[in-house]
């Protein structure tokens, strides 16, 4: 016990603690800043369009609200919203996948395959899109977007992972055991699929932090005033010539979490990788 | 007299063998495959004006509905009849080249693409080739020095761009280039081929932010795979000189993989595409999509617009496999 905690220590590359490092951070700094900050995030009480100083670090937006305070009120909200984006589509796309491995019913597999890659044929954003036109724009909208375009991803990662898993030794000794299919799928290969689809979504993290915010600078996602960093930097698109922070900071901040996430998901897969 | 135009019984069998192993071949699965995806693109499109919550006509005249503007909004809409004859009609009309109606300004949908999709077409293809500019001595390098600083350097540098929003970098190119430096406009675009290039090309920039990262680390990693192989080494000690050892002996056989990327890479540019042309205030196929689509909730329009941005993704995807069977035969279908 003593001795493989040492050995994860020690495994850690650069590429994971820099990355831990800057998510921590700016997680550290999203749950901290809108607790202690003087400022509402929603109201504006400052001079509007003021420049980065000792009372306003980030400077303030054209309606006077403190653009420090703003960011990391965005990034709450953004970590959590790519959390579920992240979470949902993994759970049922690993299940489908795992369950179209299995099963031995070709016309339901022949048309989930279909569904699936005609999902996946779609631009990402660009289906995504569509579901919040159809939907209309919003938290929900973007929430059921983003899972109904990304699930095919991770179903499409766990049947190719079931179809090995099928094949394999142990799988093939439950049948002899005698073992009912749905306890095989729950308990053998489930558990197995997931290690595959969770560390593809440590690197698909990224690219749907980055799709949240660019949905909302779309003003396809969070509205204002809610404080979220694309929505933040749409407002301030306008002024960007002559009052660059509103514009420049919550980019900024958006930047570091895709690359400390980046990094943790490098840093982590490879080791993964390695291990295996 | 009458038997000359018949073929012979063994015509007969070498033509049932040209179809067999044409059924067998590479392109005739390639086809099955992009027409079943075309299908289920369709299929897809199609479900997607079921999944409005509730009566989309009635959610979308509110009380200005009249007996006569919810026939003619479920005409538009092709919410007439049962499902399965909806479905049939949706088919038949897009077989027909008919992608729809703009609810909006009763426009054909063919007539918005017709006229965004070149802008489109051109910010891809400017982009494609500014990042294949600096893609691919970025990737010979990095495989040549690889383990050295440069290919540390390389790695953090590509992390950063594949992190970084396109829409931050586009806004921060246009706060330095347009603003700044004054070298390129702040928005808007002319069409019209060189004077466009003047519009497209920090956009292309901003795009290529992107793009480079992908292409120039998988080629690192195949030209490197691809200097492993015993022929380089005899072309090393034969003495050929470096360029013609990079070019023909190095480059050549390891742009295979990064072809057979093509159509997951188109489909990364198109995403990109829309959030770009809102940036850069393109009027293009995205600026359409988001714009008409979302903020004026024009349901066949943005149907129709995601309908011809997957076929792209298909034809490109289909075209790349057939290019990359045809550069390399010893990739096999997946």
């Amino acid at each position: 016990m003593k001795l493989s905690k040492i050995a994860f220590v020690k495994d850690l590359n650069h590429s994971t603690i820099c990355g831990l490092a800057i998510v921590m951070m700016i997680v550290f700094l999203s749950i901290m800043v809108p607790l202690f900050s003087p400022y509402n995030p929603l109201v504006g009480v400052s001079e509007p369009l003021s420049a980065p100083s000792l009372s306003n670090f980030f400077g303030t937006d054209q309606l006077g609200r403190d653009v420090f305070t703003r960011t990391f009120a965005s990034g709450r909200l953004d970590l959590m919203l790519a959390l579920i984006g992240v979470a949902g589509p993994l759970f049922i796309g690993t299940l489908l996948g795992a369950i179209l491995g299995t099963t031995r019913s070709s016309l339901v597999v022949w048309f989930w395959l279909m569904l699936i890659d005609a999902i996946n044929a779609f631009p990402f954003i660009v289906l995504v899109i569509a579901i919040v036109a159809i939907m209309g724009p919003g938290v929900s909208g973007l929430l059921i977007g983003l899972t109904a375009v990304n699930w095919a991803r991770y179903a499409k990662i766990a049947r190719a992972r079931a179809l090995i898993l099928r094949r394999s030794d142990f799988v093939e000794v439950t049948r002899v055991l005698g073992y009912s299919r749905i306890r095989v799928l729950v308990r053998h290969i489930l558990p197995n699929v997931f290690s595959e689809t969770i560390a593809y979504g440590l690197s698909d993290f990224v690219i749907v932090v980055l799709a949240v915010s660019a949905l909302s600078f779309l003003g396809a996602g969070v509205r204002p005033p809610t404080a979220e960093w694309g929505a933040m930097m749409a407002d301030g698109r306008v002024y960007l010539q002559t009052h660059w922070w509103i514009t420049v900071f919550p980019g900024l901040a958006l930047s570091l979490a895709a690359i400390g996430v980046a990094l943790l998901a490098h840093g982590l897969v490879g080791r993964y990788a390695g291990e295996k | 007299m009458n038997n000359v135009n018949l073929p012979s019984k063994q015509t007969g069998f070498l033509l049932l063998g040209t179809y067999l192993s044409f059924l067998n071949s590479r392109a005739f699965q390639n086809l099955i495959r992009a027409l079943l995806a075309t299908m289920g693109v369709l299929v897809v499109t199609f479900t997607l004006i079921h999944l409005i919550p509730g009566d989309p006509v009635e959610m979308l005249l509110g009380e200005a509905a009249t007996e006569e503007l919810v026939l003619e909004y479920r005409r538009i809409l092709g919410l007439e009849g049962s499902l399965f004859d909806q479905f049939i009609s949706y088919l038949s009309s897009v077989v027909h080249g008919d992608l729809g109606t703009s609810l909006l300004t009763r426009q054909s949908v063919n007539a918005v693409v017709a006229r965004t999709l070149p802008l489109t077409a051109w910010l891809i293809t400017v982009t494609i080739a500014m990042s294949l500019l600096m893609a691919i001595p970025l990737g010979i390098l990095a495989a040549i020095y690889r383990g050295t600083w440069f290919d540390h350097a390389f790695r953090v540098f590509t992390s950063i761009s594949l992190a970084t929003p396109s829409f931050y970098s586009g806004l921060l190119l246009i706060l330095f280039f347009a603003i700044q430096l004054k070298l390129a406009p702040v928005a808007g675009y002319n069409p019209g081929f060189p004077g466009n290039l003047y519009y497209l090309w920090l956009p292309a920039l901003t795009m290529s932010g992107a793009l480079v990262p992908i292409l120039s680390r998988v080629l690192q990693s195949s030209i490197v795979d691809t200097m492993e192989q015993e022929f380089v080494e005899t072309a090393i000690v034969r003495g050929l000189p470096k360029s013609v050892l990079v070019w023909r002996y190095l480059l050549r056989p390891s742009l295979a993989p990064t072809i057979g990327l093509l159509g997951y890479i188109i489909g990364q540019l198109l995403s990109a595409t829309v959030v770009v042309e809102i940036v850069f205030n393109l009027p293009g196929m995205g600026t359409a999509l988001v714009v008409e689509g979302v903020l004026l909730r024009d349901y066949p329009l943005v149907q129709g617009i995601i309908l011809v941005f997957a076929l792209i993704v298909v034809i490109v995807s289909f075209l790349s496999d057939m290019l990359c069977g045809w550069i390399d035969p010893r990739t096999k279908i997946s």
